[in-house]
């Protein structure tokens, strides 16, 4: 496990990373499917602002909700 | 190979909750369909994560993706009376085989190695002297001096385990004995009180931005 004196610059930033407005891991998960659907139909859509925020600052959701995007990409590919 | 659509022959039933709910011929179609479709999506995802399982090949990854996805059917199916059809119910239904299998290859990638939840407010001093204070002027001594004085011991465990040791956090909460969200919550809890310090002296902008008044 990391010693003292050790704080990288990028665990800084993780620290301190503004999480705000507040969404939780489980309406993260609730939303997801809609919100990789409209990012599927455009990746640069201003909804879901609070599930930005929330896969900033929550690796595991971030991964799931890239992981979905990149199954339905390949739905898409494959039909 | 991770098996395509057209392999796995996904095509799927127009009402899928209905088809799944009535017992009968269809209702079997349906759950061996939703199956297939789970064991792609599992399958899909420990391939996306398999250099957290090295040392391992893919009968390991096969038997992580058709234990997530038994798994997701199952929880899919408890649930099935929250699908509002928002999405489609195929995208609804990958959500549960993700997010299972994700957590398998986590929680196995982990299954060797220890947590300790250190306290960094042992060897964090909250007061510096005044040359300390001048050389930690950059963000990540003061976020390290922060940790010490603006978070509570729990806090400081959670963010330290989380961001700097960079244990997956449904391992952490399943070593813990509680849940993701419970340990996303005290993350942003903690994140807050750090900007809310940072902020106040001087190293964070009030907007939060990086570079404040020092």
């Amino acid at each position: 496990m990391t010693r003292p004196g050790r704080l990288t610059d990028e665990a800084a930033q993780l620290l301190t990373l503004s999480t705000e407005p507040w969404l939780s891991c489980e309406d993260c998960f609730r939303l997801m499917d809609t919100f990789v659907e409209a990012v599927l139909v455009d990746p640069d859509t201003t909804a879901f602002p609070q599930m930005r925020v929330h896969l900033r600052g929550c690796g595991a959701c971030a991964e799931e909700a890239a992981s979905l995007l990149d199954l339905l990409v390949e739905d898409r590919g494959s039909h | 190979m991770i098996p395509t659509s057209r392999e796995t022959d996904l095509e799927e039933p127009v009402d899928w909750p209905t088809a799944l709910l009535v017992p009968g011929a269809r209702q079997d179609d349906a759950l061996r369909r939703l199956h297939l479709l789970m064991v792609r999506a599992a399958r899909h995802q420990v391939w996306r994560m398999r250099e957290l399982l090295e040392g391992h090949g893919p009968e390991l990854y096969d038997e992580l993706a058709n234990s997530a996805a038994d798994e997701a059917v199952t929880v899919l199916l408890a649930k099935l009376d929250t699908f509002e059809g928002r999405s489609r119910f195929t995208t609804w239904a990958y959500k549960f085989a993700i997010l299972q299998a994700a957590t398998e290859v986590r929680r196995q990638s982990w299954a060797q190695r220890e947590v300790t939840l250190e306290d960094w407010e042992t060897w964090c001093d909250p007061r510096p002297e005044p040359e300390q204070e001048a050389e930690a002027s950059d963000l990540a001594s003061a976020v390290e001096r922060a940790m010490a004085v603006a978070l509570t011991p729990y806090q400081r465990k959670i963010a330290v385990a989380l961001l700097v040791d960079q244990v997956p956090i449904d391992v952490l909460a399943e070593r813990l004995g509680t849940t993701r969200g419970a340990l996303y919550k005290a993350l942003h809890e903690a994140r807050g009180r750090l900007r809310a310090h940072l902020v106040a002296h001087g190293y964070l902008a009030a907007d939060g931005r990086r570079g404040g008044s020092r």
